[in-house]
């Protein structure tokens, strides 16, 4: 027992000492992952921006109270019911959407989060690093030569051509000089003279066949491919309008060999709060809803979904739909145009959650699936997001910008191993690569300026193929 | 002993250079591989039929071209379950249990389908290995041939029913029932048997019989009269410097192997060779079982010699004129003589028998209490459930039964009907029971027989829990939602003795039984943990729990009856032996076991006669009768009659026979039935104890040769020697092709005509320092060769990043196969089936060499795996003419499936013969359905349907036909590893990349790891002066080091 109360009496100290050095446990790094993982969904990560919440960049001067702020963080709700009079402003704003409420988070993450925003904002934090050493590359300007292989191809079928009537005006003077007949051949014999005949045969072999190569090699090939989505999903307005982080939704790509799409309870955490959508109004966020069973009516989660029938589904969610509409018309009741449109966009979620294996409503929502690997070949996310740091846009194309989604990198082999000869590996961060002493010595004296994934083995058949 | 060879050899047809084995040894395939009969017949064409399927093919592209790319779907989970990462593995622990095998296993789960089994390093008792039988488990799980559901009989035969119907059905029955008795083998879990008790204790007319495939009925009678305790103790194979076992098979079948294997392996391996020690161990037996090959010694026995064997040592140790009359001379002369080795090591010494006869137990039991043994390397205070059948117990329901007393019968995971002894008279007796239910979750012999099926889950889909030594607790766990409408045995019995201990409107019932159990038992009596969810996370979490429970034990003794066995005078005995891969037959339907080769014949898919052979002093071996491997004898057993191929086995008696149990199932699926012949029906009661040996035994001349004899000893063999039929020269025979490339230097051979290949190296512990030095001398000839190459220089030496290489401590290997099978769950290796097998065409990307050296009336034996050696030169990746097989800056020998066109070039090229090539599509990918083989006659080839595909390992390509395949160093394993040090940010660790096969083995004996790195455990195995390179001499530069085997023979045994 007295053991216990010593233990106990250290803990107590321990605690002590650790909340009294609270401020300076706060660091902006501990600040980007709580970012990332509370803020990231409704704020821009520019905190210049306003996405689904405002910029963020600022605020602590904004609110100049730092208790309020800490305060309408952890509930929001609170402080405007309070009556606080910067909270009230702010509310009258972004209504109806309502910040979620975090009342777990501790005075020291919410001072971290508030360090990673104003160093973001005022360009301080991350900024040392990048300065270092890493030269900013033009894009390099690519010179067709195609002009000037024409002009020479031009120069030389017109020397061709002088040559051989030379040959023919010198053999025509032969022959009249020795007397005999010479005839001259009409264009007609020339061009179906067995060497002419041949040549042309042999080269339309050559092109057809190489020709049907390259298209063979892009068999399977769907650069460009954008099919359309169950549900109009636009990453522009996702990723590009509101800044959301794409590790927000696909989550496993840091952590697992597939980026996975997310599931509808990710699409909860923020289609809670925001119901109905700014393009097409309640068409597409309710199929979310009625893929897991959420009814926006009375936000809560529809008891024993799964066992409803069609009838019932459709019940909730055209009133939904139908007091949307009369919010948005101002109507008492639904009009004719009202209860037409009603009928479409059911009938229209109904065509999208289903189809011929899947014959309920409830269940996952089933993507089309766009970027489609060649077989037999092994890819994995988190090697190339979390110890690459690449870029999603790097193979995704500019996502942001895509109200569409469009696969916008071949996937082929040969796009894969030119980045891998042309990609540095981040060497020299990670202490995985200090088995690679020699080319450590190496970079150290100069003798070697990079290491890109080819050196270190990133072009070998067993990298991918197993 | 006659003529002992100073050499390693691999069967008798290499001793005798026959000419056919040589033959096919001097080719990558035999010829007989390349004529498979009727599939060949139709595959010749003239250039005609060149131009039709050129311009077939070219069509078909065509059209294929055109077709539109499918839409595939990308299915997000609706609600994502915390745990699960699309493409991470989760692991969870478990326990790997069927009657008395038992493995504490963690299970790798993917997307939530289970695909590989590995050991739990947290159990004491496995010690993180496994065995063969637990590694094919998860196949089981997707066995097509399981019940789908709760089914009862009618005339035409079973029909698919609910479970409520069942429920009161059997409710009905049971009520009305006066006579019920529940047939079950060995049951070690607490839970399972606190529900039996319940329902014996509802209905009092109930009545549970256990009973074993193998029984260990007499060790526990007499335990129980010596100690008044009836179960087995725990062994202790690590503190005994002096093994004698009689007859049991402690490393392949015997009670616990994998556990035994563990421990018996630290005294054996030699880890500083300065102050070697080893442990001795013979083996007292007839037919060489996985034990005896790996034994020291082995004294000769016939079968009906083993009582006489027994007193002849209990009379030298204990003191007492048991009567020996009958046993050989040698026997006798050696047995004298391990007796005064065993009173030497005094508290160090063992004595083992798998005897089924009381008064030999009870001598046993005397000798080990004069030796000191209990309490040193037998603990009776923490005893081990894992046999509880009791043949008494049997005998008397079989009794029962006949005269029609019992009215009803419940089998709950057992066969009796094929694995009791004397099944027929078994299968009469059952036929009079009036309501039989069955529990099995296929329909077996017994559950043919039965009128109603109550599928039980497979144990990868249950909750329960293990007591397998007292104290020592394991929970079972599931890691799938059952796939088909099964139900739990336990729940079902506890549902039908209307069990107020569970609430059945719980979604999990038995989970919760199981945890309200442990909580009042087995955290009950423990103090470490206060709070029960504290300590319930961590059982299941851990799988074991481990309280030091142990019970106090004296030995009394007991007059020892002298009722033993007694030589038989028959000039012909049969020995029936369990499996390592079939066990009694219970895993005879599952395929990756049936295709593992037994470790000592090396035969798989059937049962072989093992007959001895005998050297006659010159060149020959003369066969049993002059039998040769794979002809067909008629074998009479008191009065039934087989027809059985035979295998001409060393060290097997002469006078003796043996053959396999476990084969000749009926009624197994695809994969088990009818292969081979059952024996059970011969097995005969002395004194009302099974016995596994009959004296009544004939075996006729040759009357036939098997069609498809599978038996892979004589396939992929490396350094054999033979006769150059132009120059009459020895050479070696896999370079029969070179010898013909001569024209410059007139030499004949390769590397002039090195004919003595380093395969393996082998040392009497005594002489190790002799046979270091020699080993030295002949490694530093070969690299001396090596250094005389035209290309000096040239050598990449793979010192930046990793180089890859591996360490098989032949000394710790005993051969049982744990390692090929986890190979094939990780590889997902094919199973091509016996036909396939018989012409070479196996698949196994690692075989167990098995070579026998010393004396050659009775042989010791290395076991070699042999994988993909990696190696750094290799000969495969020069010849490939597209570069598919190419070598990768960490030192891998790169296989490219796609690239490869099947030449199979590389196949032919590689030294070691371990490339497999995919004749046809093994693994069902194609398209084609004729180019899929069949194991039997099934209606659609095995592993082409969704079920069985489910085991496949998502991460590992499926190969189609005509690629070749080999080990890969389990590389997607290694990427694995790599990818999770450079996620956390630090250097590789050891633990990161473990190949299937090192995690699988159970005693350690393979070693995986980054050469390069000085601070791996691999670095410090390297050491070892034991250590060379297999065929070292060559230059191709193996990853792959093997130590030279060991061995501490007592030549004194021998004279």
């Amino acid at each position: 027992m007295y053991k216990h109360l010593k233990f106990s009496l250290y803990l107590a100290i321990f605690s002590l000492i650790t909340i009294s050095s609270l401020r300076a446990q706060v660091s902006p790094d501990a600040g980007k992952e709580l970012f990332k993982s509370y803020c990231a969904a409704c704020h821009a990560k520019d905190m210049r921006s306003a996405a689904t919440g405002p910029a963020l960049g600022g605020s602590q001067q904004r609110w100049g109270d730092d208790a309020a702020l800490y305060a309408w963080i952890r509930n929001s709700q609170a402080l405007i019911a309070d009556g606080h009079p910067r909270a009230v402003e702010l509310w009258n704003q972004y209504k109806p959407t309502v910040m979620t409420a975090f009342p777990n988070l501790t005075d020291d993450e919410i001072g971290s989060m508030l360090a990673y925003i104003n160093g973001v904002y005022d360009g301080t934090y991350g900024a040392a690093p990048q300065a270092a050493g890493q030269e900013t590359k033009g894009p390099v300007e690519k010179k067709s030569n195609l002009p000037m292989y024409i002009i020479i191809a031009v120069i030389l079928a017109a020397l061709a051509l002088l040559l051989t009537k030379i040959i023919l005006n010198l053999r025509h003077i032969v022959a009249a000089k020795e007397g005999e007949d010479y005839e001259k051949k009409t264009l007609w014999q020339i061009m179906s003279s067995k060497g002419v005949v041949t040549f042309l045969i042999f080269s339309a072999v050559i092109l057809g066949s190489y020709t049907t190569v390259n298209n063979a090699t892009n068999l399977g090939r769907q650069e460009g491919y954008s099919p359309d989505q169950p549900i109009k999903f636009s990453h522009e307005t996702h990723a590009g309008l509101h800044k959301i982080d794409c590790q927000y939704c696909h989550d496993t790509a840091r952590k697992s060999k597939h980026s996975s799409i997310p599931s509808a309870n990710t699409c909860m955490n923020c289609h809670k709060a925001i119901k109905v959508g700014s393009k097409y109004g309640t068409a597409e966020i309710t199929k979310i809803f009625a893929s897991i069973g959420y009814d926006p009516t009375t936000n809560t989660y529809v008891e024993n979904y799964e066992s409803k029938t069609e009838e019932e589904i459709k019940a909730i969610y055209t009133k939904w739909m139908g007091d949307q509409y009369k919010v948005a018309k101002e109507l008492a009741d639904l009009d004719k145009e009202g209860v037409k449109l009603v009928e479409k966009q059911w009938k229209d979620i109904v065509k999208s959650l289903t189809n011929e294996q899947k014959k309920n409503i409830q269940g996952p929502i089933e993507w089309t699936r766009i970027h489609n690997l060649p077989d037999h070949v092994y890819f994995n996310h988190a090697q190339h997001v979390t110890v690459g740091k690449v870029e999603c846009q790097t193979c995704h194309g500019p996502v942001e910008t895509m109200e569409v989604l469009a696969q916008a990198s071949p996937l082929s082999m040969g796009w894969c191993i030119n980045c891998h000869r042309q990609t540095e590996v981040k060497f020299l961060d990670n202490p995985y690569y200090a088995d690679y002493a020699r080319y450590h010595e190496e970079l150290a004296s100069g003798k070697r300026t990079k290491v890109t994934v080819a050196d270190i083995g990133g072009l070998e058949c067993q990298k991918c193929h197993y | 002993m006659k003529q002992p060879i100073d050499n390693i050899w691999i069967g008798q047809k290499d001793l005798e250079q026959d000419i056919e084995f040589l033959k096919e040894a001097t080719q990558e395939v035999s010829p007989s591989a390349l004529t498979t009969g009727e599939m060949t017949e139709h595959l010749s064409g003239n250039r005609r039929d060149f131009l039709k399927f050129l311009g077939f093919g070219l069509g078909a592209a065509t059209v294929a071209a055109g077709c539109d790319i499918p839409v595939k779907r990308a299915i997000p989970y609706v609600v994502k379950p915390e745990e699960i990462v699309p493409g991470v593995a989760n692991y969870y622990a478990s326990t790997f249990v069927n009657g008395g095998d038992y493995c504490s296993i963690l299970v790798k789960t993917r997307e939530g389908r289970p695909i590989k089994i590995e050991g739990n390093d947290l159990s004491p008792v496995t010690k993180g290995g496994t065995s063969a039988r637990a590694q094919a488990a998860v196949l089981s799980l997707y066995d097509t041939h399981r019940i789908s559901g709760p089914k009862m009989k009618s005339d035409k035969g079973w029909n698919d029913t609910s479970w409520e119907d069942l429920d009161k059905m059997v409710m009905t029955t049971i009520q009305a029932s006066s006579n019920i008795r529940i047939i079950g083998n060995t049951n070690m879990s607490p839970s399972s048997n606190k529900t039996l008790a319940e329902f014996t204790a509802k209905y009092p007319n109930a009545k549970v019989v256990t009973y074993d495939p193998v029984s260990y009925s007499a060790i526990l009678e007499a335990n129980s009269l010596n100690f008044g305790k009836k179960s087995l103790p725990s062994y202790h194979f690590d503190k005994a410097n002096v093994i004698v076992s009689f007859n049991a098979d402690f490393l392949g079948t015997w009670i616990s192997p994998i556990e035994f294997a563990g421990d018996y392996i630290k005294n054996r391996k030699i880890d500083d060779v300065t102050k070697a020690k080893m442990s001795r161990h013979i083996q007292v037996e007839s037919h060489m079982s996985l034990t005896g090959s790996n034994a020291d010694n082995r004294i000769l026995v016939k079968p009906s010699e083993q009582g006489v064997a027994i007193a002849a040592l209990y009379n030298s140790i204990v003191g007492g004129s048991m009567s020996t009359s009958g046993l050989n001379d040698k026997a006798k002369k050696a047995l004298s003589k391990i007796a005064e080795e065993l009173k030497a090591a005094q508290g160090a010494a063992l004595v083992v028998s798998s005897s089924n006869v009381v008064a030999e137990q009870l001598m046993v039991n005397a000798i080990n209490n004069v030796l000191g043994s209990y309490g040193s390397t037998i603990n009776m205070g923490v005893t081990s459930q894992q046999a509880q059948g009791s043949d008494a117990d049997f005998a008397a329901l079989v009794n029962e039964m006949k005269a029609g007393s019992v009215d009803m019968v419940i089998i709950m995971n057992a066969n009796p009907v094929y694995d009791a002894p004397m099944s027929s008279a078994f299968s009469a007796a059952f036929g009079k029971v009036k309501n039989k239910l069955s529990f099995n979750t296929t329909v077996d012999e017994t559950t043919d027989k039965c009128d109603i099926i109550a599928p039980n889950h497979h144990f990868l889909e249950s909750w329960g829990d293990v007591e397998v030594k007292q104290g020592h607790y394991t929970l079972i766990q599931p890691t799938i939602a059952p796939l088909f409408n099964t139900r739990q045995a336990e729940l079902s019995l506890l549902k039908w003795s209307e069990s107020a201990s569970v609430d059945f409107t719980n979604p999990q019932p038995y989970y919760e039984y199981v945890k309200n159990n442990w909580k009042n038992t087995v955290f009950a009596n423990q103090s470490a943990v206060s709070s029960f969810t504290t300590f319930w996370d961590s059982c299941v979490h851990d799988g074991v729990f481990n309280s030091a429970g142990t019970s106090s034990s004296s030995f009394t003794s007991v007059n020892i009856p002298s009722d033993y066995t007694k030589p038989s005078g028959k000039e012909l005995e049969i020995s029936f032996y369990e499996t390592v891969q079939l066990g009694n037959g219970q895993y005879a339907g599952n395929p990756w076991l049936m295709e593992m080769p037994d470790p000592v014949n090396r035969t798989n898919w059937g049962n072989y006669l093992a007959v001895p052979v005998n050297f006659d002093g010159v060149s020959k071996m003369v066969g049993f009768q002059n039998l040769k491997d794979g002809e067909l004898v008629e074998l009479t057993i008191g009065d039934s009659k087989y027809t059985v191929p035979v295998i001409q086995q060393f060290g097997q008696m002469p006078g003796t026979v043996a053959i396999a149990l476990g084969y000749g199932r009926t009624h197994a699926g695809i994969t088990g039935q009818n292969v081979g012949i059952n024996v059970n029906n011969d097995l005969t009661y002395v004194n009302g104890y099974r016995q596994n040996y009959s004296s009544n035994v004939a075996v006729s001349t040759k009357i036939g040769k098997e069609k498809d004899f599978s038996c892979v000893q004589y396939h992929h063999t490396i350094g054999v020697k033979a006769v150059d039929t132009e120059s009459g020269k020895e050479i070696n025979a896999d370079e029969a092709a070179l010898v013909f490339f001569d024209y410059f230097t007139g030499a004949k051979g390769f590397q002039g005509a090195l004919t003595d290949r380093s395969v393996v190296y082998t040392a009497h512990v005594n002489d190790l320092k002799n046979s270091i030095e020699g080993l030295t001398k002949k490694r530093k000839h070969a690299q001396h060769l090596n250094e005389q190459q035209i290309y000096a220089g040239f050598d990449h030496n793979y010192k930046l990043g990793h180089h890859w290489g591996m360490h098989v401590d032949l000394n710790a290997c005993i051969g049982c196969g744990a390692c090929t099978v986890a190979c094939m769950a990780e590889n997902n290796v094919p199973v091509v089936g016996k036909h396939e097998v018989a012409i070479h065409h196996e698949m196994a990307w690692l075989r167990i060499d098995r070579y026998y050296y010393g004396d050659i009336e009775s042989p010791n034996t290395i076991y070699q795996p042999m994988m993909c050696q990696h190696c750094d030169n290799a000969p495969c990746e020069n010849v490939c003419p597209v570069n598919a097989s190419n070598h990768s800056s960490e030192g891998l020998n790169q296989m490219a499936y796609n690239r490869c066109i099947g030449t199979r070039y590389c196949a032919n090229n590689c030294p070691y013969k371990v490339r497999r090539f995919n004749w046809l599509d093994y693994t069902t990918a194609d398209i084609f359905p004729g180019n899929q083989p069949k194991l039997a006659d099934e209606n659609i080839p095995f592993g082409a349907d969704n079920l069985t595909r489910m085991v496949l390992n998502p991460d590992v390509t499926v190969r189609s036909r005509g690629v070749i395949e080999k080990c890969s160093f389990c590389v997607q394993r290694i990427q694995e590893g790599k990818l999770a040090a450079k996620v956390e940010g630090r250097e590789l660790m050891d633990a990161d990349v473990k190949t299937a096969c090192q995690t699988s083995c159970p005693t350690g004996a393979i070693t995986f790891g980054d050469m390069n790195n000085k601070k791996d455990m691999l670095s410090s195995k390297l050491e070892s002066p034991l250590n060379y390179i297999a065929l070292e001499e060559i230059n191709v530069r193996s990853s792959v080091t093997y130590t030279m085997k060991v061995n501490n023979r007592d030549s004194a045994l021998d004279a």
